[in-house]
Parts: structure tokens; C-alpha cells; sequence
């Protein structure tokens, strides 16, 4: 529970600063040291250092997985701040409270990832999404931005009615919220509890994506400014996902003869909506904002396989895709033209950028060597076992080879396209490249040694 | 000196050749022509030396086996590298170092004239083709067999397209391997199929496959029958058998001492030793027996029609190669694997005498191979003569030269199998003397019909040349001495007690005495009246012989050729295009095309949905809420 203290508090701070009148620049350095606190303070509990435990087993209770997915989620907070701070500086006047914002967030993952009551998940949710409408619409002078804050608020507010819904039933057959107690000891469910299972099952879909429940995604991530893209379509989706599967894991999982092939069905859904629908986009913004939904449908896998390979898959995956599609952003944000011809020719200009920019791109891909690789190898060896796991298998393999079409654009036009007129490329700060550096080796280390992260897994 | 004993000397026996590919093929620019011949024919020497001590070494009971190193290890199948010497094996090794020594040495003179890093080339491939046959016929189990087959497959092709900037003679060596590929094939397929049966490839496992007492067969009959009718594929296409025979004729595209190794001592007899090696599958396989000695005895009389009429003096005795295998494989159909060993060994005496005698004369001809521009070389050609005369009458098969015996062998065993054969046989072997003694008068009687010019230059052959000559009719003569049959003289078959180990005596065929001499005097006065009939016909030349039109088909081989280039090379090449004009623009492409326009497709009807509209995706997911419950609550129990 390190971190949630720590988050919140920092939280405050930042929300203070904003009115102290300090520089831009030092409220940045604050808000990095303080994200680099939260990472250290999650690795430390880790390694079972805990300066701060909040003794309500009801309520939230940590185990190696949520602790191992939170310093996942803070490491990448951490290089997402490094790489990104600056960048918010450019949406808006409210430099201070966008990051307060974000470290609630992370309270919110917290909750996420340690419910054991209903209520925490609720709340944490709520934690997690009420911040994210006000930084989608975050630049104010935007219509886009506005609308996708409206947008995003309407359909939340709709899935978040849902959960609640559900909530509302699991509690009328159960007459408890806890996780532990969700299904009797006879196993065998009540329709009311199965009403109130799928309605939360719905609304969970909604937050992470998964078709037919995110039509929002690629509207919201595009009419936001693209830095708080970034961070909405990587780690919130990643701790919401991590979520999702805790709950369906720990709570519904002997259930799931009835719910289990829908999530089977869902993803294939969603890889199919996402993959196909990213192959015609012209922006990278929109592009990355597609095939973040079809990445989440190989996240879903994860839901869909559960066990032991599933929860390696999901820490797996969430750090390999939040890394290197971090990256993507954070480099997008600075290119003049965002569509996939402003990347033309950048290998003769900037060839170490773009050999950073190739390895982001493969391991989204999934191409072996990359994390990205081993991330979908281990979602597809946990829905193996499934009933239908085969079926399933194949379609999501055949998505991946799909998805390559669109991801390789961007490489192609990097590598083998000369530059268009008139277009030319920012000057990276070397700083900025250095971190790039660091994600892009985190990622072929992953890629070769996944054990050094998922051995965290189990003691 | 453990090495230098038996049996790890016989290591060096197709170690030697391969030393004698590696120095002449690598070193071919630097070395001259006496070295080159001394090397290529020097291993041979040394290689035939050897094999002379392994034949008397050779156990006379179980094989003794000589493992090299492990050459594939797959889970439970085990196939070693491994040498098996035996009595078969170390026959087949003493003809093939034997009469390729010969061939060697009157190469030496036969291929003076090409330049020092031809000469190389030639010797170099020379002596892998002899290092792949000994491959083949020591390896102790398939797939050793099989690379020496293949190897043996591979020499023949560089050798017969020897003179590559003839593009004719490329297309005869493209057709013998194309041929040899087709055949290749079934026996690999063969070969997997009694690795998944009996998981093991040693011919010292047959036994086991096949079922023995107290022990249950491996394989069915159907098995048998299946693997037994596809290594025969793969030997008709190495021993030129129909319906892949028509590569042989053609192979004399080559250097005539390479026809004469291929025909004679390497090549063409792979099928038969692999048969032979395999006797006990073929013996429990009646019905692809009777196919082996229906092909053979059928292959037999096409080839001795087709030789009636042929004038080139290679192509004569091309296809009497043909016909004489066609023999061996009714021998083996019959199953008398004897005879058609026997008759392996006799037909590499008297094949490659007459195939050297044939060199020799066009050598002394200026390189002219028409039969009716020569006669009259007796004088010119006094050891050719009288060598080409034994080698004719030794495969006319008059006693008591070698083809008497052997040919006897197996015109018994086709009696015994079915008077039909035996008819077919004796009538081909009265073609066979027939045409032979046709080539003989024509080339040797009557007056000189060439050039002036070439009259000019006849001359006798040098001593290289000759010496093989000489060497290779005294063997025609008592080469048959070690089969002499028990009704002439008790005990006089040491053969069959030779290879008894590897060939188990059949008993049971008893015939009497009073039929057996009936047989003999009646295939022998046949031939000599044949003879008697060709002399008295080509006596004198006499410029048109006549022309009929079964005289023209015979000419023009059957048209076999032009049949296969009807029905099979020009449909292919017909399919080819057709695949390349029509199925691969259209349906291939169209298939990959197609999935890329559908996914595109798709792509634009996703897009469509997400308009925009807030209250639509609201529609959307309520739409798909509504969808999941009543299928959970309302369809799934």
C-alpha cells in the first residue's frame, strides 16, 4: 500500500503547487521525483518493505500480482513523465493539476488492482475514469477535445450505471460485496447473480475497449491531446484490464463455464474490429488509437485463458505494449504531420530515432525479440486450454498477421520513402532520445528475458 | 596396423577413389596429363587390389558389418553409416574396381587429346562415379544405398553432358537424370515407407521385417507388395527398364569408355544388386515378381527389335544393353537372383569389351560412329577384330563363352516360371546374336565404305587401348567358368555357393536332366543358325536394306520417345502455361488479392459505424448487451 499513500499525498501537493507560482520546470522535476518515489516505493514492497498498510482485508488486500503489475504501471508512469512532462505543457494553463490528476489516477490503480469488495472496484474505477474526462478535455480552446471529453463522460457515465447495476445484483444474491464470497458454496449461480455478474462484465468491457463496447475508444483518444492519449491507451487500459482479470480470476472464475466463452467471442470481436478498422487509417494518432483496441483484444485473451499464464501474459503484455506504445506517442507528438507520409524518409535525417521507432513498432507487431512477441506468445498459450481455445488461437493469429500490415506502413514510410516537400523533422532533445534508448532496450530485454520481470510473480 | 587388416581396409576402398576425385578434380590445372592419369587410374589399381583381399576374407556365413560413425539418430530410428561386406557385396566390388581400372587405363589414352583441366574434370568425375557405385553396393542399409545412388545418378549426368558445349548431349544428360529423378522418387518413398513400418533401414533387419519363426511379420503384404513394386520403380529407372528406358540410348552422349562404365560396371546393374540385396521382401511378393519378369522380358524384346535397325554402332549396343538388363530383370522376376547376378557379371565382361572395341573403332574411324561407312577393318584393326568377335560371340551366348552360362541360368529359370518367357527369351536372344553379328560384319567384313581421308588414317589402337581390350576378352571367355550348371559338370556352380549367405539356395525347382540339355542345344543351335543368318545377310554391304514400315518404326526406336514427348512433355508444358497464364493471374492472385480487398473492405464498413454520433454507440452497446443476455438466458442451458 505503499503507493497509494504515496500517490494520493503527491496528488495534493501537485494540486497545492499549482497556486504556489513556482516555475514550470521545477513543478515538472517534482512531479518526476515524485512519480520515481512511487516506482521505488512499489518496488520496495516488492521486496517486502512496507511502510504503510492499510489493515482492511475487506476492503483491499495486495498480493505479488497486483504489486508486481503496480510497479509495471509506476516504472512506465515514471518513463512516461521523463519523456512527457514537457509535452503537457503545451495543452493547457493547468500545468500542476494535470499531473495531481494523474497521480489520483494512480490511486484509482491502486484500488484497481487490490479490491476485494465490489465497492473498492467501483471506486477505483471511478477513481481511475472521473480524472480522465477532465484531462481528455483538457485543452479548453479545442472543440475536439471538448467533445471528446463530453463524449467520454456521457458513455462512462452509461457503463458506469451498468456496473453499479451489477453490483447492485451480485449484492441481491449474495447480500455481501466481498470478492471472496461472490459465488456459494454450491457453485452452482442464481440468474441473479448472473444478471449482476454480466452487467459488471459489460462495463468492465467498456473501460478496457473490448467491441462492441468501444465505440468512445477511437473518438476519445483522438479528440484528446495526444500526450494524455498516450497515457489513456496505455497504462489505464493495462490497470484495467489487470482489474478485470483479478475479478473474473479470483471472484467469478467458477463460473466461467457461463461467462467464458463470451469473453472468447469478445475478444475475437474486438482483435477483428480493431485490426480491420486500423488498416485504413491515414493518421498515426487514429491509427495507434485502432490498434489499441485490437491490442486489447489480445489482452482479452487474458480474461478469456485465466490461471497462472494468463497473469504472466497480463503483466507481460501491459508492459510491453505501454512501453513501446509510450514511445510512439511521445515521438508523434512532435512530428509536424501526424499522418503516416509525415514519417517519410526520417531514416536518412534522424536514423537512431527511427531505429528506436522500428523496434516500438516491432514489438507491437509482435515480431520475435521483442517483447511484444513473447506478450502475445504467452496471451496465446493461456487461451490455449480454453474450450474453443484453438478457434481462438487461430483467429488472433491471423489478426497479428494483420496488424503487421499496418504497423509496417509506418516502418515503410520511415525506411523506404523518400521525404515529402516542405516537411521537416524536430530536433529531438537528447535527453528525450536517451530515454527513448531506455524503453527501446527494456523492450528487447524483455523480448529475451522475459523471467527477469515475471520471476517477481512468485517467491 | 589394425587399420590395414580385414575389415577396416575395405574403408579404403571407396576412400581411394574419392582421394583420387578430390586431388585430380582440385589440382586439374596444375597437373599434367600422365599424373592425372596415373592418379585416376592408380586408386582404381590399389581400390581393385583391395577388394580382391575382402573377396577372400568375406565370411562365408553372417555379413560382417563395419559401423563408421552415426549418421542419422531420429528418436527410435537409428540409421549408422555403416559398410556390410558380404558375399554379394564384395562381388559387385571386385567387377566394379575391376573392369573400372580397365576403363581407367584405356581412358588414359582414349581422352588424350582434351586439354590438361578436361582431362582432370574427366578423371575426376571418373572416380566419384566409381567412389558413388561403391557407396552403393557397401552401404549395409537404404538410405547409404540411396546416396550412392543418387551419387551414381549425379556422375552419370556430368559425364554423359561431359562435352557441355554440345547442347544435344546437355539434353542427354538432363534426360537421364530427369528419368533417374522419376525412379528416385518411388524408392524414396519405398525407403520412408519401411521406416514407418519396421523403423529400421539394415538389410540385416529384412529378415525381422518380414517375419521370421517365433516371430510376427512388421510388415503386412500389403506393405510388402507396396515397397517391393516401388524399389522396382526406382530400378527401372536406374537400370533402364520401361517404361524409364529411353534415357540409356541416349547416354552415349558421353565419352565411350563412359558409356562402357555405365553400362557395364556401374550404373545400370544398381537396380539389379538392390533388387538382389532385397530378395527376401521380392521372394515374399509373388505378384510384383511376376511384373519385375513381365517388364523385363517385354523391356528385352522392344530394346532387340529396336537394335535391328539401328546404324550408330554405340546405339547398337545401347540398346542390347537394354535388352541384356531386360534379362537380368527377368531373372530376377523369375526369382533366380543368381542368374541375374551372374549374368550382371558376365554382360560387364563382354559389354564392356564390346563398348571399348566400339571406342577403339571410332578412334580408328576419326570419330565416325555409322555403321555403314565402315566394313572391312579386320585388317586395319587385328586386336579389335578378334576381341569384338569374342565379346560378339560371348554375348550371342555360344558355349562355352561367359554369356552361354549366364544366359542359359536364366532362360532355365524363365522355363520354370512360365513357357511364355522362356519363348519371348529365346526368341530375343536369337535377335540378340542376330544384331550383334550385324554390327560385326558390317564393321569389320566386306570392303572399306568411308572416306578416303579416313581410310588414310586406320590404325590400330595404342597399348592403353588395347591391353583392356585383351584383359576383357579373356574374362568373356572363362568368365562364365564359375557358374557352369550341375547337369554339365558336378559342383560346377560355385556361384550359387558363393552368394548362398546372402541368397538362400531355393529348393524345390527340380527339372530333369533329358529337358535341361533339350533347353541348351536347342538355344544354342538357334543362335548359331541366327548367326549363320546375319552373316550370310551382311556379308556383303548392300546400300538400302529394305524398307518396310515396321522397318521404319524399328528404326525410329517405336517412337517411344516421340510418345513421351506427346503424352506427358508437351501436356506439361501445356499445364505449365496454362498455369501461368491463366490459374496464376486469376486464381492464385486472385485468392491473395482478394483477401486483401476484402480486408479493406471491411476496414471501410468498421468505419462507417463509428459516425460520431454519441447516442449511436450508446445504441451500439446496448444493442450488444441485449444480444449477449438473451443468447445466455434464453438460448444456452
Amino acid at each position: 500500500m505503499n503507493l497509494l499513500l504515496l500517490a494520493a499525498a503527491w496528488g495534493v501537493l501537485m494540486m497545492f503547487l499549482s497556486v504556489s507560482g513556482i516555475s514550470r520546470a521545477t513543478i515538472r522535476t517534482i512531479a518526476q521525483v515524485g512519480m520515481g518515489l512511487l516506482f521505488l516505493s512499489t518496488v520496495a514492497e516488492l521486496q517486502g518493505i512496507v511502510f504503510y498498510d492499510l489493515n482492511a482485508p475487506a476492503m483491499l488486500g495486495v498480493d505479488r500480482y497486483a504489486l508486481v503489475m503496480l510497479s509495471v504501471l509506476s516504472g512506465c508512469g515514471l518513463l512516461y513523465f521523463l519523456l512527457s512532462a514537457k509535452d503537457m505543457a503545451d495543452v493547457g494553463s493547468d500545468y500542476s493539476e494535470y499531473f495531481a490528476l494523474i497521480f489520483f489516477i494512480f490511486c484509482g490503480f491502486v484500488l484497481v488492482l487490490s479490491f476485494t469488495s465490489l465497492l473498492m472496484l467501483f471506486l477505483g474505477i471511478e477513481i481511475v475514469t472521473i480524472p480522465l474526462y477532465i484531462l481528455t478535455g483538457a485543452d479548453k480552446r479545442n472543440l475536439k477535445s471538448n467533445e471528446a471529453s463530453l463524449k467520454y463522460f456521457l458513455l462512462g457515465a452509461f457503463s458506469t450505471g451498468i456496473m453499479l447495476m451489477g453490483i447492485a445484483l451480485v449484492y441481491g444474491a449474495r447480500g455481501s460485496f466481498s470478492t471472496l464470497e461472490l459465488v456459494g458454496a454450491s457453485g452452482i449461480p442464481t440468474q441473479l447473480l448472473l444478471g449482476g455478474l454480466f452487467l459488471i462484465f459489460f462495463s468492465l468491457a467498456f473501460k478496457v475497449s473490448v467491441a462492441p463496447f468501444h465505440f468512445w475508444t477511437p473518438d476519445v483518444y483522438d479528440g484528446a491531446p495526444t500526450v494524455f492519449t498516450s497515457f489513456m491507451a496505455t497504462l489505464v487500459k493495462v490497470a484495467a484490464f489487470a482489474g478485470f482479470l483479478r475479478l473474473f480470476d479470483h471472484g467469478f472464475g467458477s463460473l466461467k463455464s457461463s461467462w467464458q466463452i463470451w469473453a472468447g467471442i469478445l475478444a475475437v470481436l474486438t482483435l477483428i474490429i480493431g485490426n480491420m478498422t486500423a488498416v485504413y487509417q491515414q493518421s498515426v494518432k487514429r491509427m495507434l488509437a485502432y490498434s489499441s483496441i485490437a491490442q486489447a483484444g489480445f489482452m482479452m485473451l487474458g480474461v478469456y485463458g485465466l490461471g497462472d499464464a494468463a497473469k504472466e501474459g497480463m503483466i507481460l503484455y501491459g508492459a510491453s505494449y505501454s512501453l513501446a506504445t509510450i514511445g510512439m506517442f511521445a515521438v508523434l507528438t512532435r512530428m509536424q504531420d501526424q499522418t503516416v507520409e509525415g514519417f517519410n524518409g526520417l531514416a536518412k535525417q534522424q536514423p537512431w530515432i527511427s531505429a528506436l521507432l522500428a523496434v516500438f513498432l516491432l514489438s507491437l507487431a509482435g515480431i520475435p525479440l521483442t517483447a511484444g512477441f513473447l506478450a502475445k506468445f504467452y496471451m496465446l498459450q493461456a487461451a490455449l486450454p480454453a474450450t474453443y481455445g484453438m478457434a481462438v488461437v487461430i483467429v488472433a493469429v491471423i489478426m497479428a498477421a494483420v496488424s503487421v500490415y499496418y504497423y509496417f506502413r509506418v516502418l515503410q514510410a520511415i525506411y523506404f520513402r523518400e521525404p515529402s516537400e516542405g516537411v521537416s523533422f524536430p530536433a529531438f532533445a537528447p535527453g528525450f532520445v536517451r530515454i527513448l534508448t531506455v524503453i527501446a532496450l527494456l523492450i528487447i530485454l524483455l523480448g529475451l528475458q522475459p523471467g527477469w520481470l515475471l520471476r517477481y510473480l512468485y517467491f | 596396423m589394425a587399420m590395414l587388416s580385414f575389415p577396416n581396409i575395405a574403408y579404403l576402398i571407396p576412400l581411394l577413389p574419392l582421394l583420387g576425385f578430390l586431388v585430380n578434380g582440385l589440382l586439374r590445372n596444375q597437373l599434367s596429363h600422365r599424373a592425372i592419369a596415373l592418379i585416376g587410374s592408380g586408386v582404381m589399381a590399389l581400390a581393385f587390389g583391395i577388394s580382391l583381399l575382402v573377396f577372400y576374407h568375406v565370411p562365408a556365413g553372417a555379413p560382417t558389418i563395419l559401423t563408421a560413425f552415426d549418421f542419422i539418430r531420429i528418436g527410435e530410428l537409428q540409421i549408422p553409416f555403416a559398410f556390410q561386406l558380404d558375399a554379394l557385396s564384395s562381388l559387385f566390388l571386385l567387377i566394379i574396381t575391376g573392369i573400372g581400372f580397365l576403363i581407367h587405363v584405356y581412358s588414359s589414352a582414349y581422352m588424350h587429346e582434351e586439354s590438361a583441366s578436361h582431362y582432370g574434370r574427366y578423371f575426376a568425375y571418373l572416380n566419384l562415379f566409381v567412389f558413388s557405385m561403391l557407396l552403393l553396393v557397401m552401404g549395409a542399409n537404404y538410405v547409404i544405398l540411396f546416396i550412392g545412388w543418387e551419387g551414381v545418378g549425379l556422375c552419370s549426368y556430368l559425364l554423359i553432358g561431359y562435352w557441355f558445349r554440345n547442347p544435344a548431349y546437355s539434353q542427354a544428360a538432363n534426360k537421364a537424370f530427369v528419368m533417374n529423378r522419376i525412379g528416385d522418387l518411388a524408392f524414396l518413398i519405398a525407403i520412408f515407407w519401411l521406416i514407418a513400418r519396421t523403423g529400421s533401414v539394415s538389410f540385416t533387419d529384412l529378415p525381422m521385417a518380414i517375419g521370421t519363426v517365433g516371430q510376427s511379420a512388421k510388415l503386412s503384404s500389403l506393405d510388402i507388395t507396396g515397397i517391393t513394386l516401388l524399389l522396382f520403380i526406382g530400378a527401372t529407372g536406374k537400370s533402364a527398364q520401361i517404361p524409364l528406358y529411353t534415357w540409356l540410348p541416349d547416354a552415349m552422349a558421353g565419352p565411350t569408355p563412359v558409356s562402357a562404365l555405365i553400362h557395364a560396371a556401374t550404373m545400370v546393374t544398381a537396380g539389379i544388386y538392390m533388387i538382389a540385396r532385397s530378395n527376401l521382401l521380392y521372394t515374399a511378393a509373388p505378384l510384383v515378381l511376376s511384373i519385375i519378369a513381365i517388364i523385363g522380358v517385354a523391356t528385352a524384346l522392344l530394346a532387340a527389335t529396336i537394335a535391328l535397325r539401328q546404324n550408330d554402332i554405340k546405339k547398337v549396343l545401347a540398346y542390347s544393353t537394354v535388352s541384356q538388363l531386360g534379362f537380368m530383370f527377368l531373372a530376377l522376376g523369375s526369382g533366380a537372383y543368381v542368374a541375374a547376378v551372374f549374368h550382371v557379371m558376365t554382360h560387364a565382361f563382354f559389354k564392356a569389351l564390346l563398348f571399348l572395341g566400339s571406342g577403339s573403332v571410332i578412334h580408328a574411324m576419326s570419330g565416325e560412329q555409322d555403321i555403314r561407312k565402315m566394313g572391312g577393318l579386320k585388317k586395319s584393326l587385328p586386336i579389335t577384330y578378334w576381341t569384338f568377335l569374342i565379346g560378339c560371340v560371348a554375348i550371342a551366348g555360344i558355349f562355352p563363352f561367359s554369356g552361354f552360362f549366364s544366359k542359359d541360368a536364366i532362360l532355365l529359370s524363365a522355363f520354370l516360371k512360365s513357357p511364355i518367357f522362356y519363348v519371348i527369351a529365346l526368341f530375343t536372344a536369337l535377335l540378340t546374336a542376330f544384331y550383334m553379328f550385324r554390327l560385326f560384319f558390317l564393321t569389320f567384313g566386306g570392303s572399306f565404305r568411308g572416306t578416303e581421308e579416313q581410310h588414310h588414317h586406320l590404325h590400330e589402337s595404342p597399348a592403353a587401348m588395347t591391353i583392356p581390350l585383351v584383359v576383357l576378352a579373356i574374362l568373356s571367355i572363362v568368365g562364365g567358368w564359375v557358374g557352369i550348371p550341375e547337369v554339365l559338370m558336378h559342383g560346377g556352380d560355385r556361384l550359387v555357393a558363393f552368394l548362398s549367405p546372402v541368397i538362400p539356395v531355393s529348393s524345390g525347382h527340380e527339372i530333369s536332366h533329358a529337358t535341361e540339355y533339350m533347353l541348351m542345344g536347342l538355344s544354342t543351335g538357334l543362335v548359331l543358325l541366327s548367326i549363320l543368318f546375319a552373316w550370310n545377310k551382311y556379308k556383303q554391304y548392300r546400300a538400302e536394306e529394305s524398307d518396310n514400315s515396321f522397318a521404319r518404326l524399328l528404326e525410329n526406336k517405336w517412337y517411344v520417345d516421340e510418345l513421351y514427348q506427346a503424352a506427358i512433355v508437351q501436356p506439361l508444358h501445356k499445364l505449365g502455361g496454362w498455369i501461368r497464364s491463366v490459374f496464376e493471374p486469376k486464381v492464385a492472385d486472385g485468392a491473395i488479392q482478394g483477401i486483401g480487398r476484402s480486408v479493406r473492405y471491411l476496414s471501410q464498413q468498421f468505419r462507417l459505424i463509428q459516425n460520431g454520433q454519441t447516442g449511436n454507440y450508446a445504441l451500439w452497446m446496448v444493442i450488444g448487451i441485449v444480444v449477449i443476455l438473451s443468447v445466455q438466458f434464453f438460448l444456452r442451458k
